[in-house]
């Protein structure tokens, strides 16, 4: 498979802060690839770099081929680029959104116009094509960014929070269109703190203090950072008994989630019944039902940000 | 919406190799940022409004109302003496219409709520013994409050009375105290705007300040509002260059810039009966650079504001005070302080509206005016170069 972007000792920095320190990876051509990470992460300064808008400080990287640094023009010809803001302009129809874009990138004409059609057509809003945007609801105007930023049928897209502030059903209906563009062959790159989102991706990069600490799939991930079996369970006084339930024979954690705990222990020093037993054996305890769930990468996340903190300060002492 | 219509995936065109290409795409984007920019205006019948309609407003307004000529001041007269002799003086004053008996009082006394319930301007006493002087031949002193509040119209009020009592009082035969009879009589000739009519002198200045208003304050918003939208990245992903965005968002501000100065030449013409003594290619060609020179200041505003209503602000401060203040178009510059007299030299309407006052009033031509027109140019060409530095480095 051809790489479309690689990304070797990448780094950035602003004055005495370091945004981005030495980031390594590349993708795969047509892979969903999620970088994931709190705000101020490294994510969109990594996002701004790779498309040309801002110069590394050091490192280097190819998009679709080109150089970033030494031909920022000809990665931004070759990549499609939407922001965690709504940045399509308000008081123009669909249309002329989506006319604006094609002129911006040289189309002309009949062959602007048509393409216009076809991309209408792929974000199914043919119907609401002299609609005015500013009478779209959210989850429609970030289709209709993704269609301005696949315009010109780049072979990259990036997409920065695309979905941030938009109904579920809305989000769902935007990914079916990411995994469309995915498996006609269109790298996507894309920026999510949805961990629900971020299951979608091939893989996943996880970025905390500008350092890339994991980089692997979603269930690669979890089976390294959340290693073990969860039980989810839920009853009366669990909450109050978890500094109890974590000393329990062979449990790695505890913690609560929702209206029940999640147990996590290493199933080869013990088992289901062994753990429910056990905290059906505290006091003032009752369990009322049992299952086994799977980590999140909401753990992973959680799990590798602990992790980087605990050496930063082991490396500061 | 079917996967199958998705978006196909063909490398995208490289970018075009040959010079001739290159310039055809530039051309385009130029074109489509033009194209979306007018779409703003277009929608946004504000700004509309502002560049073809305030012209007009402001025209009328200053040929009409902000006429610095002034008729028939109010004048509050207190005939002390109430002989015909008084009464003669007092008619002779009032007989030329520029001053105008607005009322009578018993005393000067009155004057104070005549000022305060602002009645009149100015209030003429003629003393007790005014008739028993001029019978003796002895100077006649007579009296004149004037209200200092509204200085434009009391320093008018007192020239022109004491020319109105100077005469009135010669006419009668009497020894005017009041100024002293002149050594030599002065002759006046005034040149090119012989009937002094203000109109002809404003309406120049008015085209400045105009066109300083219409295109600093739109293009002040139009980078600005990229920056409020955060539409400005979005901008900056794609190929499109710095001074492509520059040059297409300027086009359709350039166009309403030439339509706006076009309607303040004609009204001039027409309503105010402005002459065109001069060359029009010599007026063509300032108007051009001046508004290329108020382009470019807006567009270097708007690109450091980062705020529409920072960018507002900026515009007012830098450019359409400077344009009324500073130019010339109301207060000469030689009157103003020194330091303000320097600060002049870099405001452009300051070599417009002179420009603009010899080539209509005068009939210049190149030869007188072509200082102005290198300050002109050279105003313009500076702003486009920082503002496009400018805008390149803001997004670093």
């Amino acid at each position: 498979m051809t790489k479309s972007i690689v990304v070797e000792g990448l780094g950035r920095r602003f004055g005495d802060f370091v945004a981005v320190r030495d980031v390594s990876f590349h993708v795969q051509k047509g892979e969903i690839f999620g970088y994931l990470g709190a705000n101020g992460a490294g994510k969109s300064t990594t996002i701004r770099m790779l498309s040309g808008l801002l110069a590394p400080s050091s490192g280097h990287a190819r998009v679709a081929g080109h150089d970033i640094s030494k031909a920022p023009d000809k990665v931004k010809a070759s990549i499609g680029y939407m922001s965690q803001k709504f940045s399509l302009y308000l008081d123009l129809t669909v249309r002329e959104n989506l006319e604006f874009f094609g002129g911006i990138y040289g189309r002309w004409g009949r062959a602007l116009d048509r393409r216009v059609e076809e991309t209408l057509e792929s974000i199914g809003m043919r119907e609401l094509a002299s609609t005015s945007t500013a009478a779209l609801p959210g989850g429609l105007r970030q289709r209709l960014a993704l269609g301005s930023a696949l315009f010109h049928q780049p072979p990259i897209v990036f997409l920065d929070e695309p979905t941030a502030g938009v109904d579920p059903a809305s989000r769902r209906e935007f990914w079916k269109l990411i995994r469309g563009i995915s498996s006609a062959g269109t790298t996507v790159f894309v920026t999510t703190h949805y961990m629900d989102e971020a299951e979608y991706c091939a893989r996943i990069g996880l970025m905390v203090a500008g350092t890339l600490v994991a980089l692997d799939t979603p269930a690669a991930l979890k089976k390294q950072w959340v290693p073990g079996r969860i039980l989810r369970l839920e009853g009366q006084g669990l909450v109050r008994a978890l500094p109890a339930v974590r000393g329990l024979g062979g449990v790695v954690e505890a913690q609560s989630f929702g209206n029940g705990v999640h147990v996590r222990f290493d199933p080869a020093r013990t088992g289901d019944e062994a753990i429910v037993a056990s905290v059906r054996a505290l006091p003032a305890v009752a369990v009322h039902s049992v299952e086994a769930v799977e980590a999140n990468l909401e753990d992973v996340f959680l799990a590798a940000a602990d992790a980087k903190a605990e050496k930063a300060i082991r490396g500061a002492a | 919406m079917s996967e199958a219509s998705l978006p196909r995936t063909e490398p995208s065109a490289a970018l075009p190799r040959t010079k001739s290409r290159r310039r055809t795409s530039s051309l385009r984007r130029i074109f489509a940022i033009a194209r979306k920019e007018s779409l703003h205006v277009q929608r946004d019948p504000q700004a509309l409004y502002l560049a073809l309609g305030m012209p007009i407003m402001l025209l009328l307004l200053f040929g009409y109302g902000v006429s610095f000529d002034m008729d028939e001041l109010p004048v509050v007269l207190v005939d002390e003496d109430a002989t015909p002799e008084s009464r003669a003086l007092s008619d002779a004053v009032f007989a030329s219409g520029e001053l105008r008996i607005a009322g009578t009082a018993r005393s000067a006394d009155a004057a104070h709520q005549i000022f305060a319930d602002r009645d009149a301007n100015a209030v003429l006493v003629l003393p007790r013994g005014l008739s028993e002087s001029i019978a003796r031949g002895e100077p006649v002193e007579v009296q004149l409050l004037v209200d200092g509040v509204e200085a434009n119209s009391a320093a008018q009020l007192q020239g022109k009375a004491e020319a109105a009592v100077r005469a009135a009082s010669l006419s009668l035969g009497a020894t005017p105290a009041m100024a002293m009879s002149p050594p030599t009589e002065t002759r006046l000739s005034t040149w090119f705007n012989p009937e002094e009519r203000s109109q002809l002198f404003l309406v120049p200045g008015l085209a400045a300040y105009i066109l300083a208003i219409v295109a600093v304050l739109l293009t002040a918003l139009t980078v600005s509002r990229e920056w409020d939208r955060s539409s400005i990245q979005q901008l900056f992903v794609t190929p499109v260059r710095t001074w492509e965005i520059v040059m297409g968002k300027l086009l359709p501000y350039f166009t309403l810039g030439v339509i706006a100065e076009l309607i303040v030449f004609v009204t001039g013409a027409w309503v105010f009966d402005v002459p065109m003594r001069g060359d029009p290619i010599v007026l063509g060609l300032a108007s051009l650079l001046f508004l290329l020179g108020m382009l470019g200041q807006g567009m270097l505003i708007s690109i450091v504001a980062k705020n529409q209503m920072v960018a507002t602000q900026m515009a007012t401060m830098v450019s359409m005070l400077p344009s009324m203040l500073l130019s010339g178009f109301m207060f000469p510059i030689e009157n103003m302080p020194l330091p303000l007299q320097v600060i002049s030299n870099v405001v452009p309407a300051r070599y417009f509206i002179h420009t603009l006052r010899g080539v209509l009033l005068r009939g210049n031509g190149f030869a007188e005016v072509w200082f102005d027109l290198l300050m002109l140019g050279g105003f313009a060409f500076v702003m486009f170069t920082i503002a496009t530095r400018r805008f390149k480095r803001e997004l670093a």
